[in-house]
């Protein structure tokens, strides 16, 4: 994150504007701070009664508990849909018509379709079919048709990015075409693309407060509403907690990403890479 | 079908409500996106605070949790509004902050070497910024910004985490009343997909405009 000064150092006049105008902001800025810290406080927001649930040590159980939930869905989906997405990003690299043409139609699809959907989906239609499964299943399941599609195009982009004197070298010391993907070419895509799979992961983070909807699952978001219902006097507490929890951690793996993407950078010339992906995809995970 | 016939009606109407959420949200995220992105590069340091505050908030809170928040949490302090009308403004706040990040990534393509010919015309930063500058950063991130929009179109869904009857929405409603999740699912992708390649064909045409111009 820099910043970018677009214009040139400021002369003593506009200095002298851009003083007055930081002292203005900075009054309208506080102005609206103490506005909304009136409405806070005048429905006692921050009395002790509304805070008073917090000082029990179940409750922050129950908020873990969910945030637990979160993380495992997002991480078992992570894995699923990282070795799905390999074997998608060979299929769509395939030679052959029959194979590269329906795995392009599964990519298209699931890419394009809300989780959302695929949840209902996954939740509704799979009982009907005799497979028992538990919601955490569902939220993996729905995940992973998401994810597997976006991972196996970014894998597939990130293999078409290395020089095919790679494939033609590791052709000539007697691997097969598959020992070649699997030894040679995956690897690579899967170091050159890791921003962006940290951005995917980010979005399946996000992506699991979707679980919200199948009520039985406790996640994060449904904990707080669960606390919300013992205590309705700490709904909006609770559901402020949640969704800092939340930001701390993207934001944690949003540096992570970005570091990694760094060290790429640096390594630029040894490998082929992030020049393929355009930074803004990598930065902006968009989910 | 007879048992799908009523379900076409709403079925289309569950369409135009997704279609509605993704016009609006649309136009709010690019105005409230772009003004992000102005305070973000302004030389008043509290704007830039500000801007960049609400950047990382907004972005890295899921959009299911800040639609329920707005929806089920504000109320408390007695604001309230339609869910309709909560789906659509949680759209824009969540989707601004992606709209500005992108601009700002076009903003940095624009030369600088530009921003001094103009200051030599003797531009004010504001019109300079206004007519030179933001028209070429637009141009530069049709794409990137197309991929903004279709990610926001398939986030419309989460409005019917609250109730809002969307396509979504209708599609698991249907689902559940009819019993043929296979065929009303299917029909909700396809029509996502369809959604989903026409705005990307316009993109695409957009881009190729804007290609030539720059």
């Amino acid at each position: 994150m820099t910043t970018v000064t677009l214009f040139d150092k400021p002369g003593p006049r506009a200095r002298k504007r851009h003083a007055v105008m930081e002292v203005l902001s900075l009054a309208v800025l506080g102005a609206a701070g103490f506005g909304v810290y009136r409405v806070l406080d005048s429905h006692g927001e921050f009395g002790a009664a509304a805070w008073q649930p917090f000082t029990q040590w179940g409750l922050w159980k129950l908020l873990a508990e969910g945030l637990g939930n979160n993380l495992r869905a997002a991480g078992v989906g992570m894995v699923l849909s990282l070795a799905f997405g390999a074997l998608l990003a060979v299929g769509l690299l395939a030679r052959r018509k029959a194979i590269r043409v329906p795995c392009r139609i599964i990519a298209d699809v699931f890419a394009s379709v809300p989780l959302l959907l695929l949840l209902y989906f996954t939740s509704l239609v799979l009982p009907s079919y005799g497979l028992k499964l538990s919601d955490f299943w569902f939220l993996v399941i729905a995940l992973t048709l998401y994810s597997s599609a976006v991972i196996g195009d970014l894998l597939r982009s990130g293999i078409l990015a290395i020089p095919n004197g790679q494939t033609e070298a590791a052709q000539a010391l007697g691997f097969s075409g598959l020992r070649t993907m699997q030894l040679v070419l995956l690897p690579q895509a899967l170091r050159s693309m890791s921003p962006a799979l940290i951005s995917q992961m980010v979005i399946l983070f996000k992506g699991t407060a979707l679980a919200y909807v199948l009520g039985g699952y406790l996640e994060l978001l449904r904990s707080a509403t669960v606390i919300g219902t013992y205590y309705s006097r700490s709904l909006l507490q609770a559901q402020i907690v949640a969704a800092v929890v939340f930001m701390i951690i993207n934001i944690a793996l949003g540096a992570v990403a970005v570091a990694i993407e760094r060290r790429e950078r640096r390594r630029q010339g040894t490998l082929p890479s992030p020049d393929q992906v355009p930074e803004v995809m990598a930065e902006v995970p968009a989910g | 079908m007879p048992i799908l016939s009523g379900y076409a009606a709403d079925f289309s109407q569950g369409v135009l409500v997704t279609l509605e959420l993704s016009v609006l949200g649309w136009v709010g995220a690019l105005l409230l996106g772009t003004i992000l992105t102005a305070l973000r590069v302004s030389p008043i340091r509290t704007l830039r605070a500000v801007s960049a505050a609400y950047v990382t908030v907004f972005r890295n809170i899921p959009i299911p949790v800040q639609m329920i928040l707005f929806v089920f949490g504000l109320p408390v302090l007695g604001i309230q509004y339609s869910l309709f009308a909560s789906a659509a403004i949680v759209l824009v706040l969540y989707t601004a902050p992606f709209v500005s990040e992108t601009l700002r990534a076009g903003l940095n393509t624009v030369a600088s070497g530009e921003l001094e010919a103009l200051r030599a015309l003797g531009f004010a930063p504001g019109p300079s910024m206004v007519h030179i500058i933001l028209p070429q950063a637009f141009g530069t991130v049709v794409k990137p910004l197309g991929n903004v929009l279709i990610t926001m179109i398939k986030n419309t869904s989460v409005a019917a985490l609250v109730g809002v009857a969307d396509l979504t929405f209708t599609s698991n409603k249907a689902s559940v009343d009819q019993a043929q999740p296979f065929i009303i699912f299917g029909g909700a992708a396809v029509a996502y997909l369809v959604i989903g390649l026409v705005v990307s064909r316009l993109v695409a045409s957009l881009d190729r405009k804007a290609a030539f111009s720059r």
